[in-house]
């Protein structure tokens, strides 16, 4: 700056020299004074076009002109600091909301996952063809090695699933959330352990039991001591040799919590019957790394081949089975998360149009009392393009305030919105502002400059200097295209407010509807929680005892009104779905109906309050030793009773004592429909087994109370401690924490969405307000002559106010013929509420309408009061 | 005519006056006023350009290292002026654009006085 400063003296100091010689040779030949002067200047000829030209001739002057017109700018900005800190507090909650929703779209969707060659990562499963449309179903082990071997396109393939480890830790036995996987599983993703060892082919066998833990795990429970290699640990009941470290941020799959440990497979290939070598225990996710140069189509063709072949071999387990469904890793972990995300970054890009059109408005109604100025530069010679590059510069200066404020903005909000995310969105915990969150705010902060720029800058550049400087101060400049300008930004900010404000009316109604939703039970004051009771096949009456020794003691426990367990609980995650016969109507092997299965402890039912529709429930007579019995739901009784009494006949389900004996059941009960899945799923049939005849897992407690339940799981764990102080209690929880889950969804979507309607709404009004009141200061010579010529004030106030109404009238009309269109997109999202809702539309239109009428009012107000006399003398 | 065009021509025009600088102080050491009077008068004058617009070439002709500059005081006047000297540089380039404005000035007559050539 200096340099430039230092030559532009020189240059002053040259032509003021050589100017006034001329003129001194001008007065040698006679001339006055006076006369010399001019004379000395006309001989010279226009004094800031030699400036100009010959700072153009030094070079660099697109720098030096950009810098010259950024201080222009700024002191333009801080001359009307109430203009601009209006314009960047605007700016800024436009680019605080984008920023923080596309962080998040960033973390969960853009950034690739954190393995070498991630695009080549495929999430693999078989497709169950007794369902329709796509239905993947997990693999069992036998049918997972034969896939692993006789693949020709798939660099590897491993399994994973997840499993739970009771460890005792720090002298507590605790439940981790562990994964068992294939030896290869680290391979296929690329990455070696940090410490120690990769597991071992020979580690899928029998007795070559192993571990892998995490680095958080190894951190925490093992102070990082490097020594635990090579070491036994161990995890239920059974001792692990700890083969190394997965080095720090390894993670997959990416579950919440994430597992602390992965365990090789060699135990599932141990005992009787191990689950290696079940067929029909189809419980295993896969991923794979394609070949270079494989597509994802070859893979699947190629896969299909060995699941077709696998079908005909073993149509028993495998009938349905008879083809292969590949998707690349990253797009089938985002799935369900991607519309969601889609439908909040077009809602947020909405916001920011919005405050593209508020911040024009501003600019042009500030523009057009500059009108003198812009006419003045003209007149001495500035180019329009110097002025539209000068008036660019100043919105970009004010865009980039408010994206840089913006993303301190956006640092509280990924805050903010992770505490109310639910948390089944993989990856968003990640959410921080990186790199490309910096150069996308840095792009948006650029084009929304340029938007909210260009508009007024090509507007107020077509300034007719003559006219605009005789109408000086009159700020009358610009004319009616400006007002056109004026009032179409207008319209379209309401148009855009009525999508966003349809949008977040519609999911909100659909929330409503979702909260209205009887799930079949009573959630209210129920108490649920887990205990890791061993499980050990030959011991399954001491597994009963225990159960029903605490349930007697729960309870017992004062406060408590009832207390049974069961599995799974209705909206926790566990179901499971098991084959079933029905006597008397035979069907092949593979061809046999499978529906939901549940297990109660007798009183399950009225702890639960599923209403009992007919026979009986589960009592202390169908315990382990009483006949085999079965209840089902009505949805079951609809679906294979339709014109029968279901009570008394006879099932056979594919599960009993030992997971080899079917023993035939008898239907003693029917019982309502649950909720079993979410809120917004269908009543799906399903059926209940005693819990003492069908010992798969531990079951969940459910503890109904009199008082406030969060008080009774201390109560609870001494209860569970006094009967065994080495069994951990986990997943405590309440049952309508289940269902608040269940509906975290949709709650924040439409509380997003509610956000996202609040700013339009206010900035919608801002828009009328400013218009308005902007079109009240311009004419005010009209309005005080009209009201000279005896107009009431009435008339003034009702003129004002229709001209607000016409205008948001015309963009209620655009916003809800677009939201026609846009709404559609998010039909997925909405449940019982159709995307073109009538009551949504309308009560959302009224309000616009209010607001827009509300917003109108106060400069309409203003303009009544005028006094005639006073604006015409001052005019 | 393009844009394109009007440039082109500007920058003949502006070669020339450059030339016509660079001839100017071949005689030596001169400030812009000096320059600009010594081309209006010499060509009797028909250039009749205002001083003003000697500047940008001149400043020019100094970033290209054709001339050098130095305030000096004036042997008729009291005070200081910016001269304009020609370096090395500025003396070869002279040499360079004679030659081709000679070839071009031939070339022209050529086209516009043919029967010259045949005398």
């Amino acid at each position: 700056m200096r340099w430039w400063g230092k030559r532009d003296a020189e240059l002053e100091r040259e032509l003021r020299s050589d100017l006034e010689l001329e003129e001194e040779e001008q007065r040698e030949h006679g001339l006055s004074a006076e006369e010399a002067r001019h004379a000395a200047r006309r001989a010279f000829g226009n004094e800031a076009l030699i400036r100009e030209q010959t700072r153009e001739a030094w070079g660099w002057t697109k720098l030096e002109r950009l810098l010259q017109d950024l201080r222009h700018a700024q002191r333009r900005l801080l001359r009307s600091p109430g203009f601009t800190i209006a314009c960047v507090l605007i700016l800024v909650i436009g680019m605080g909301a984008t920023t923080a929703i596309f962080s998040l779209v960033n973390a969960v969707l853009l950034r690739p996952l954190p393995f070498p060659n991630s695009d080549r990562l495929v999430w693999v499963s078989q497709q169950d063809h007794s369902l329709p449309g796509v239905a993947q179903e997990s693999l069992s082990y036998p049918d997972y090695f034969d896939w692993r071997a006789e693949n020709h396109t798939l660099d590897g393939i491993a399994s994973y699933v997840g499993a739970t480890g009771t460890l005792d830790l720090k002298g507590e036995s605790q439940r981790m959330e562990i994964q068992t996987v294939s030896s290869n599983f680290f391979r296929v993703l690329g990455v070696a352990p940090m410490l120690g060892r990769d597991f071992s082919w020979e580690e899928e066998k029998p007795g070559n039991r192993a571990v892998m833990l995490s680095y958080s795990f190894w951190q925490s429970e093992f102070g990082a001591e490097p020594g635990i290699v090579g070491r036994p640990i161990t995890m239920n009941g059974h001792s692990y040799t700890v083969a190394g470290v997965m080095p720090k941020g390894f993670e997959f799959p990416v579950e919440n919590p994430a597992p602390v440990l992965w365990k090789s497979i060699a135990d599932e290939a141990e005992g009787k019957s191990p689950t290696t070598q079940q067929r029909g225990f189809d419980t295993l996710g896969m991923i794979a790394r394609l070949r270079p140069g494989v597509t994802v189509a070859q893979a699947k063709a190629d896969l299909s081949v060995i699941a077709g072949n696998l079908a005909r071999q073993y149509p028993e387990d495998n009938k349905q089975y008879s083809s292969a469904l590949v998707e690349p890793e990253l797009a089938h972990m985002m799935g369900d998360t991607r519309p969601t995300l889609r439908v909040l970054f077009g809602a947020v890009s909405l916001v920011l149009l919005l405050v593209c059109a508020n911040v024009a408005g501003l600019l042009l109604a500030r523009g057009s009392r500059r009108g003198a100025e812009f006419a003045l530069r003209t007149a001495i010679g500035a180019s329009r393009a110097a002025i539209i590059r000068q008036l660019l510069i100043e919105s970009l200066l004010l865009s980039l305030c408010g994206g840089g404020a913006g993303i301190a903005l956006a640092f509280g909000l990924i805050q903010v919105l992770l505490k109310l995310m639910p948390v089944e969105i993989p990856r968003m915990e990640n959410a921080s502002i990186d790199g490309g969150v910096l150069v996308f705010v840095l792009v948006v902060s650029v084009v929304t400059g340029l938007l909210f720029g260009a508009f007024p800058a090509l507007r107020l550049s077509r300034t007719e200097p003559a006219r605009a400087l005789c109408e000086g101060g009159r700020s009358l400049a610009g004319g009616r295209a400006q007002h056109r300008l004026h009032n179409s930004l207008v319209v379209a900010e309401t148009a855009i407010g009525m999508v966003l404000l349809i949008g977040a009316g519609l999911l909100m109604r659909s929330f409503l509807r979702i909260l209205d939703v009887n799930p079949g039970f009573d959630p209210k004051h129920v108490l649920t929680s887990r205990v890791a009771v061993p499980f050990d096949e030959t011991k399954h009456n001491q597994h009963y005892l225990f159960y029903q020794q605490l349930v007697e003691r729960i309870s017992a426990l004062p406060g408590v009104q009832s207390a049974s367990a069961g599995w799974p609980l209705p909206m926790s995650s566990s179901s499971a779905t098991v084959s079933f016969n029905i006597q008397g109507r035979p069907v092949a092997k593979g061809d046999e109906p499978s529906e939901s299965l549940g297990l109660a402890m007798p009183r399950y039912f009225e702890t639960m309050r599923i209403p009992l529709i007919a026979g009986r429930t589960f009592g202390e007579q169908d315990g382990l030793t009483g006949p085999p019995t079965i209840i089902v739901n009505q949805a079951f009784v609809g679906k294979y009773f339709p014109h029968e009494n279901p009570i008394g006949q006879h099932i056979q389900v594919r599960v009993g004592d030992d997971l080899f004996e079917y023993p035939v059941r008898e239907i003693v009960g029917v019982v309502g429909n649950i909720k079993r899945k979410g809120l917004t799923a269908d009543f799906d049939p399903q059926y209940y087994l005693p819990y003492a005849q069908g010992l798969i897992t531990n079951p969940y407690l459910v503890v109904r109370t009199n008082r406030d339940p969060a008080v009774m799981q201390a109560a609870i764990g001494v209860a569970v401690h006094q009967l065994d102080k080495n069994v951990p209690v986990y997943q405590a929880s309440t049952l309508e924490q289940y269902l608040y889950k269940s509906a975290a969804q949709p709650r924040f979507q439409a509380f997003l969405l509610s956000c996202f309607a609040v700013i339009a709404l206010a900035l919608a009004a801002i828009g009328f307000y400013g218009l308005l009141s902007y079109m009240v200061v311009q004419r005010t010579l009209e309005i005080g002559l009209r009201m000279a010529l005896g107009a009431q004030r009435g008339d003034v106030l009702r003129m004002i106010v229709l001209r607000g109404l016409t205008l948001a009238l015309v963009g209620v009309g655009l916003g809800v013929a677009a939201s026609v269109m846009l709404t559609r997109l998010i039909s997925g999202m909405l449940f019982e509420v159709g995307s073109t809702d009538p009551v949504t539309f309308a009560a959302t239109a009224a309000l616009l309408l209010l607001v827009s009428v509300a917003a109108s009012s106060a400069p309409a107000f203003r303009a009544s009061r005028l006094d005639p006399m006073k604006t015409l003398r001052v005019q | 005519m393009t844009r394109k065009q009007a440039r082109q021509r500007v920058n003949v025009l502006q070669g020339t006056l450059d030339m016509l600088i660079l001839r100017t102080l071949l005689y030596g050491p001169a400030h812009g006023h000096q320059i600009g009077k010594h081309i209006q008068r010499t060509t009797n004058d028909f250039l009749q350009m205002q001083h003003g617009s000697l500047y940008p070439a001149l400043h020019r002709l100094e970033r290209r290292g054709w001339v050098s500059t130095k305030w000096e005081a004036a042997p008729d006047r009291n005070r200081e002026f910016k001269y304009y000297r020609l370096t090395e540089k500025g003396r070869k380039q002279l040499v360079v654009e004679e030659s081709q404005w000679k070839q071009m000035a031939e070339a022209v007559a050529r086209v516009m006085w043919p029967a010259v050539e045949e005398g």
